[in-house]
């Protein structure tokens, strides 16, 4: 080929053409590509299509059952062991009834019989065994994370026989029952577990039992359920135990919250997750339904540092708590919806008590103990004393997105009784390095948290069993470490009662916590057409129960 | 071909091996030395309730306690062999990744770019042929006003009026014929500023030549003038701004895939950046930075071909950009 032919071969019209050409014909080439999402009224039983802002990171179940956005697909593919409603009342689910000894240290699980994953291998005693493995332990070499709010006292379990499963503990573990029907307790097929994590990442690999399978899906793009249809062991406590009435549940990202809400409000989608809660009035008044289930944990507020001054007194962490006009925070940044906290657990957790009284807002009573403390009004209004003003740091909570709001709020009012307070936001990447209970410049951590038994809390409160020490107490809180053992000790939910409401006034009254309001940390949007759906004790929809009008 | 340009040729595919290695390095220590990790992350939610020794436990058998350096050595022998590796944030292969992403943003990127020199076309003949009352100064003003308006609110416009008002298109199916349109029009339109800029300019330039009023005087029509006379040494600089727009139509892929909920390239990209998932990054710009290269690589290579007045010297080259006259004298010792 000489340089003239070459030259000709390469024309810049005929290059010129090519590239149009080959533009015009990607563009063509999209055209009939349909992506294997819902159609309206195509199907009988209906489709379902929910938006949700992000699918999570990894598949792998251990990883990825708590997270916010995965935990809507898990509750689907996958059953547990027992149920737990939206009042933290545990029902039987697999598991069909339960015994435990004297001081919750074993307990006998009676599963139900003829239970299967979508592989076929049967959900019995020694499936159970690899599932409560697995969650204590995970496979850390592998990457395979136990499931962090597994009790960590669990020491092994064994298969009586194929229904019959007993499980012993290191010490007593009252919180073991109602574990299990949270959300990181998912039952796996035993294969899914063997097999390795690159494997288990691939969620079209994974076999639940759950009334849906995974028809299809897409990393960050979708995940297509379909019902299986000989599913028969749904928990009673939801009123249905049979085969799902939808056929299909597609959830597909939509990361623009705009967009989301406007399929809906178009019909071109039945469910917007996460919607802002400034838009849910004007979004009722269109018809939609709205739902902003409370999940059962701690309300969204502040853990104290105790070691960084001035919140080492105690006269100031309760200015503080009486500084703070909560009803505010609900009638400026939120909606009727959300609901004042009444002590620093959620209402609806079963031994939640009401310490409503120590929360109320009196802006007089915080000046007088700032007084007391020698914290004298300076230039500007700020409190000053030896010198240094009154000051608080706030970092917004990056996992809720009214927070920075909420904090801007607070800053107001504080600013009245003489604080001076600053806002710091982060990412979450940033916020999880910088930010941590009892931190170096962490006065307040704010806390956003779900947890399924109140007897979990105490343990979480200070140092002792690898706790968390909120408070950057140790084991300093003589009364405080008395109550958590008391409470981790119990041996019945009577017994443990009255502990835990002392245990709620005491940190209350000693400005440990500073509650802001009850949490809503899930809003659903969602098409009048489509009713029927249940809550769960964590808040994530289930839309096995529900049906869709055409 | 002569001697000359193999050695060029020779020459700039070095340059553009080491450009690509490089760049692998220089994300690799950027990702690095930035605080956390995708697995800390994870781990740090206090909602997943992981105790530090736990933790610790977790991290060291990723590996993520090692120098840099050591985890550099591992991750960049890996890359050389063509092993990208595992993502951290799904713990899926990155090759899978990347191959279930690709053609999305390779097909939005390609209508993208046809959009834009479509637009960049009839910018440019309006600027020539249509008469002044009709707007003609006005078009001219059109390149200035496509840049300074962001791709993100072109699609968010036309996702709420197509999409929602008109319903033309379904905003949960954006892979389809009319969602892809409207996105490579959002991705387009700030891309055909630049090419109607340099286009404009090299018309005005070649709209004066002496050719060009020796077509005129023979009648030939404005259209047939524009496309046949005009168009074909206009558009030859193109080339070489096409060339240097192929990073905007991926970054700005990025904007338009979040904006239309197209799972591409660019949605991989932003969600491993907000996680850090190191293996997906370097994956990525490296697949860009050969991308870039191979294109200006081409263009480069190209230009010697397709324009007889282009000369090299010792593998040295020289294109035109906007009405460059290149034609003029640009070396001393020419090789051919």
């Amino acid at each position: 080929m000489n340089d003239r032919t070459f030259r000709l071969l390469l024309s810049r019209r005929r290059l010129l053409t090519a590239t149009s050409a080959l533009a015009f014909a990607a563009l063509v080439a999209t055209a009939g590509v349909t992506p294997a999402l819902a159609e309206d009224g195509a199907h009988d039983g209906g489709d379902v299509v929910f938006l949700i802002d992000s699918l999570g990171d990894t598949w792998i179940p251990n990883n990825s059952a708590i997270s916010s956005f995965q935990g809507h697909i898990w509750g689907h593919v996958t059953d547990k062991l027992l149920y737990v409603d939206a009042d933290g009342k545990v029902s039987p689910w697999i598991a069909e009834r339960w015994e435990q000894n004297e001081n919750a240290t074993e307990f006998t699980l009676h599963l139900k019989s003829g239970v299967t994953f979508s592989d076929g291998s049967p959900l019995d005693a020694a499936a159970v065994v690899a599932n409560l493995d697995i969650w204590y332990a995970g496979r850390k070499s592998e990457g395979i994370n136990p499931i962090g709010l597994f009790p960590k006292t669990y020491d092994h379990a064994e298969a009586v026989d194929a229904t019959t499963v007993k499980v012993f503990f290191k010490k007593p573990t009252l919180g073991f029952i109602p574990t299990l029907g949270y959300h990181g307790s998912i039952l796996i097929s035993p294969k899914t577990i063997a097999s390795p994590a690159s494997s288990q990442a691939d969620l079209g690999k994974t076999s639940g039992s759950g009334p849906y399978v995974v028809e299809s899906w897409k990393e960050g793009d979708y995940v297509k359920l379909t019902k299986r249809k000989d599913y028969n062991w749904g928990p009673a406590a939801v009123g249905q135990t049979g085969p799902a009435h939808l056929d299909t549940i597609t959830y597909k990202l939509v990361s623009e919250p705009s967009l989301r809400v406007a399929a809906v409000q178009s019909g071109q989608a039945d469910v917007a997750y996460n919607a802002s809660p400034q838009e849910l009035e004007s979004l009722k008044s269109e018809g939609l339904t709205v739902a902003t289930p409370r999940y059962l944990g701690f309300v969204n507020g502040w853990a104290i540092n105790t070691k960084l001054a001035p919140y080492d007194d105690v006269k100031v962490r309760q200015a503080l708590q009486a500084g703070i006009n909560r009803q505010e925070i609900i009638d400026t940044v939120y909606t009727p919806d959300w609901k004042l906290a009444t002590s620093f657990i959620q209402s609806n957790v079963p031994g939640a008590s009401d310490q409503s009284a120590l929360l109320a807002f009196n802006p007089e009573k915080a000046e007088k103990l700032l007084d007391e403390a020698g914290w004298k009004k300076g230039t500007g209004g700020v409190r000053v004393k030896d010198g240094k003003p009154l000051s608080l740091t706030l970092n917004s909570n990056p996992y809720l997105a009214t927070s920075k709001s909420i904090d801007e709020l607070i800053a107001q009012q504080l600013g009245k009784i003489g604080w001076k307070v600053d806002i710091r936001a982060y990412d979450v990447v940033t916020f999880g390095q910088k930010v941590k209970y009892g931190g170096a410049g962490v006065p307040a951590y704010e806390v956003t948290r779900s947890f399924i038994d109140a007897g979990t809390v105490a343990s979480i409160l200070t140092n002792a069993n690898n706790g968390e020490n909120w408070f950057a107490l140790d084991e300093s809180d003589k009364t405080l470490n008395d109550l958590r053992d008391k409470i981790a000790g119990a041996g019945s939910i009577e017994a443990r009662k009255p502990l835990l409401d002392e245990l709620q006034k005491y940190v209350l009254d000693q400005g440990y916590f500073i509650p802001r309001t009850q949490i809503v940390q899930r809003i659903y949007v969602q098409s009048p057409k489509l009713k029927g759906e249940v809550y769960n004790g964590v808040a994530y929809a289930s839309y096995y129960t529900a049906t869709k009008s055409e | 071909m002569s001697k000359a340009y193999f050695d060029y040729a020779a020459k700039r595919l070095l340059q553009a091996i080491v450009v690509i290695l490089l760049s692998y390095v220089f994300t690799f220590v950027v990702v690095s030395i930035l605080p956390g990790d995708p697995i800390t992350n994870v781990l740090n939610n206090p909602q997943n309730g992981f105790t530090p020794n736990e933790i610790k436990e977790i991290i060291a058998a990723q590996g993520l306690d090692k120098p840099i350096p050591v985890q550099l050595w591992s991750a960049f022998s890996g890359f050389v062999t063509g092993d990208l590796g595992l993502s951290m944030r799904t713990n899926r292969p990155v090759a899978t990744l990347i191959a279930e992403v690709l053609p999305s943003t390779l097909v939005l990127a390609s209508a993208g770019l046809a959009v834009a020199l479509f637009l960049a076309a009839i910018i440019a003949y309006g600027t020539q042929f249509l008469p002044r009352r009709f707007g003609q100064g006005l078009l001219r003003g059109f390149p200035s006003l496509f840049l300074s308006v962001p791709n993100f609110v072109i699609g968010l416009v036309l996702i709420h009026l197509f999409g929602f008002q008109l319903g033309v298109f379904r905003v949960i199916e954006p892979d389809s014929f009319w969602a892809t349109l409207f996105a490579a029009i959002a991705l387009g339109i700030p891309i055909s500023a630049q090419i109607a800029e340099v286009l404009i300019a090299n018309l005005d330039h070649e709209s004066g030549q002496d050719y060009a009023a020796v077509a005129r005087g023979r009648g030939l029509g404005q259209m047939r003038l524009f496309v046949t006379h005009l168009l074909k040494p206009s558009s030859l600089p193109v080339i070489t701004v096409v060339a240097l727009t192929i990073g905007e139509l991926l970054g700005g892929s990025l904007i338009t895939e979040t904006v239309f909920g197209r799972n591409g390239l660019g949605s991989l990209v932003q969600r491993s950046v907000s996680t850090q998932d190191l293996p997906v990054l370097q994956a990525v710009v490296s697949l860009a930075a050969v991308v870039f290269v191979v294109v200006n690589l081409i263009a480069d290579l190209t230009y010697p071909l397709l324009d007889p007045r282009v000369k090299l010297l010792g593998g040295q080259e020289r294109r035109p950009t906007t009405a460059d006259d290149s034609s003029l004298p640009i070396s001393k010792a020419v090789t051919r």
